[in-house]
C-alpha cells in the first residue's frame, strides 16, 4: 500500500501523505507557481524526477534524492541542429526543440541507469547514465511514418506512454498524440506499428491507418504484459498480444471519449477510465461526473460516482490523472478544475480530498 | 564591455543565489548579442538554457532588448552593440 501520491498541477508539485482527518493530508507545495507537468520516482533507486514547463524558460528536469525535500535541476533530452518537427498535417516544418516532457519511465532492473523519456515534439530518448545524457532514438525519429504524425492538443506530436514489460525489459510499448502505439521487441532498436484503432475524423481511406492514430493514453497490466488498453480520441482499444493488434471496445459507458485510463496491476480485463462527451464537447456527459470500471474485459462497464460531486461537475481528468496502485484497490484522480479524490475499493466509493487544487496534469501513487 | 541584465524571473532559476535577490547583472565584452551573450553563458552555463533553445535561438516567449529596443532577429542575433550598450534578457508577457 503506498504512503503518498504526487500530485503534478499547473501551480506545483503537492504530495500528499497518509494521515488527516480524510485519511490523507498535504504536505508543503514544491515549485510552488510552477507549471509542473510529470513527476516519477524510480522504483529502483527512490529517485524522484520533476519535469517543469516553465513556459517562458523551456522545460526543465529536477531530481530529488531525498524523497522531495531538496530538488536540484538536471539535464533534460535535446534535439540536434537538423532535427526538425515535421507533421502531416500540413504544417511547415521548424526546427526540433523540446517543447513537453510528457513521460518517464525506469528501464527494467537489468538495466541500472536506464531512463527512458517521451517528449513534444515526438522524440523518445534514452538515457543509460540515470538521466546524465541523452539519446534521441534514432529508430524512431527516423523512421518515415513520423513525418504523417501531428499534434493531438498542441500544435506538434508527442509521447505520453512508455511501458516496459516487467518480464522482459527490452519489450517497449510507446503510443504518440497522434502518432498511434508503437512496439520494440530489441530494446528499441526497431519498431512496429500497432494496427485495428480507428480514427474517426479522418478522411475515409486514412481512418485505420496506424501511423495517426491519437491513442490519448496506453497502459499495461504489469503481471500480464500482453494485455495493453488504449484510451482513444475515438474510443477505448483493448489489445491481448502485446499490442500488435487492438480491438474497439464498443460497450463503453457513459461515452467513449476520454483521456485517462488505468488498468489492475494482476487482472488484465479490470480497468478504469473517466469519460467526457465527445472529442468536440470535453466535460462530463450530462455534467455527470463519473469513472467507468469494466471487469471482464470491456464487455460491460460499471458507472461509478459515489462520493464523486453531484451534477452539474464539469471536471476533466488528464491522460496521466488517473492512477491506480500496485494493490489493484486504490484509485487516485485528479481533475482540471484541482478536485482531487481517494478510492479504496477499486473505485466503489470515492472520498474527495481536496476541491481547490490547480489544475491537475498528473497523480501517482509513490 | 556591455552590460547584461536577467530580470528576477529569470534570474531567480540560477543555482546559488538568493531567492529574493532581484535582478542579475553582468559586463561582458562582444560586438554583437550573439557575442555577448555566448561570452556570458561561458560563465553562466546553466543561463543558456533558459534564454536559448537548443537549436541557439532565443526562446519564443523570451525578451532581448538592446538599449530599449527588442532585437528582431531571434535566431541569428547579429544586433550590433557597443561597449556602452545594456542588453535586457526578460520574460515575455505573452508567456505568462
Amino acid at each position: 500500500m503506498a504512503d503518498r501520491m504526487l500530485v503534478s498541477t499547473r501551480k506545483g508539485l503537492f504530495t500528499i501523505t497518509r494521515g488527516g482527518s480524510n485519511g490523507w493530508k498535504s504536505d508543503a507545495p514544491a515549485f510552488l507557481g510552477e507549471n509542473v507537468t510529470l513527476t516519477f520516482r524510480d522504483p529502483r533507486s527512490g529517485r524522484m524526477h520533476a519535469a517543469l514547463n516553465l513556459g517562458h524558460f523551456g522545460v526543465k528536469r529536477h531530481i530529488s534524492d531525498d524523497d522531495g525535500d531538496n530538488w536540484s535541476e538536471a539535464s533534460v533530452p535535446t534535439y540536434e541542429e537538423h532535427d526538425q518537427i515535421i507533421t502531416g498535417d500540413g504544417k511547415e516544418p521548424e526546427p526540433a526543440a523540446l517543447k513537453l516532457l510528457w513521460a518517464l519511465e525506469a528501464g527494467g532492473d537489468d538495466q541500472p541507469g536506464r531512463l527512458w523519456a517521451g517528449t513534444g515534439p515526438g522524440g523518445l530518448f534514452r538515457s543509460d547514465d540515470d538521466g546524465e545524457t541523452w539519446t534521441l532514438v534514432r529508430s524512431m525519429w527516423d523512421r518515415d511514418e513520423r513525418k504523417n504524425w501531428f499534434g493531438g492538443g498542441y500544435d506538434w506530436p508527442a509521447i505520453h506512454s512508455i511501458c516496459i514489460d516487467p518480464g522482459n525489459s527490452r519489450s517497449i510499448r510507446v503510443a504518440v498524440s497522434c502518432g498511434g502505439a508503437w512496439i520494440s521487441n530489441d530494446d528499441g532498436e526497431s519498431w512496429e506499428l500497432g494496427t485495428g484503432m480507428k480514427a474517426d475524423f479522418m478522411p475515409p481511406d486514412r481512418t485505420e491507418d496506424p501511423t495517426i492514430q491519437d491513442p490519448h493514453r496506453m497502459v499495461q497490466c504489469p503481471s500480464a504484459p500482453r494485455h495493453l488498453w488504449v484510451q482513444h480520441h475515438c474510443g477505448i482499444f483493448r489489445s491481448t498480444d502485446g499490442g500488435r493488434s487492438w480491438s474497439d471496445v464498443p460497450a463503453a459507458k457513459p461515452s467513449g471519449f476520454g483521456f485517462a485510463v488505468a488498468v489492475h496491476p494482476t487482472r488484465p480485463e479490470t480497468a478504469w477510465f473517466v469519460p467526457a462527451v465527445k472529442d468536440a464537447c470535453r466535460v462530463p456527459v450530462d455534467g455527470r461526473f463519473v469513472v467507468s470500471r469494466t471487469r471482464d474485459g470491456g464487455e460491460s462497464f460499471d458507472v461509478l460516482s459515489d462520493g464523486l460531486p453531484p451534477a452539474p461537475a464539469w471536471d476533466l481528468v488528464y491522460r496521466h490523472g488517473l492512477a491506480v496502485d500496485e494493490t489493484g484497490e486504490e484509485l487516485a484522480m485528479g481533475s482540471t478544475t484541482g478536485g482531487l479524490w481517494f478510492s479504496d475499493d477499486q473505485g466503489d466509493r470515492w472520498t474527495c480530498l481536496s476541491q481547490h487544487l490547480p489544475p491537475v496534469n498528473a497523480v501517482c501513487f509513490v | 564591455m556591455a552590460t547584461v541584465t536577467a530580470a528576477p524571473a529569470l534570474s531567480r532559476w540560477i543555482n546559488d543565489r538568493p531567492a529574493q535577490a532581484g535582478p542579475a547583472t553582468w559586463t561582458v565584452e562582444g560586438q554583437t548579442v550573439r557575442e555577448v551573450l555566448d561570452r556570458l553563458f561561458e560563465q553562466q552555463q546553466q543561463l543558456r538554457g533558459y534564454v536559448l533553445d537548443e537549436q541557439g535561438q532565443v526562446r519564443h516567449h523570451v525578451a532581448v532588448f538592446v538599449d530599449g529596443i527588442a532585437i528582431d532577429d531571434k535566431r541569428s542575433l547579429a544586433t550590433p552593440v557597443t561597449p556602452q550598450s545594456e542588453i535586457y534578457l526578460f520574460q515575455a508577457l505573452s508567456g505568462g
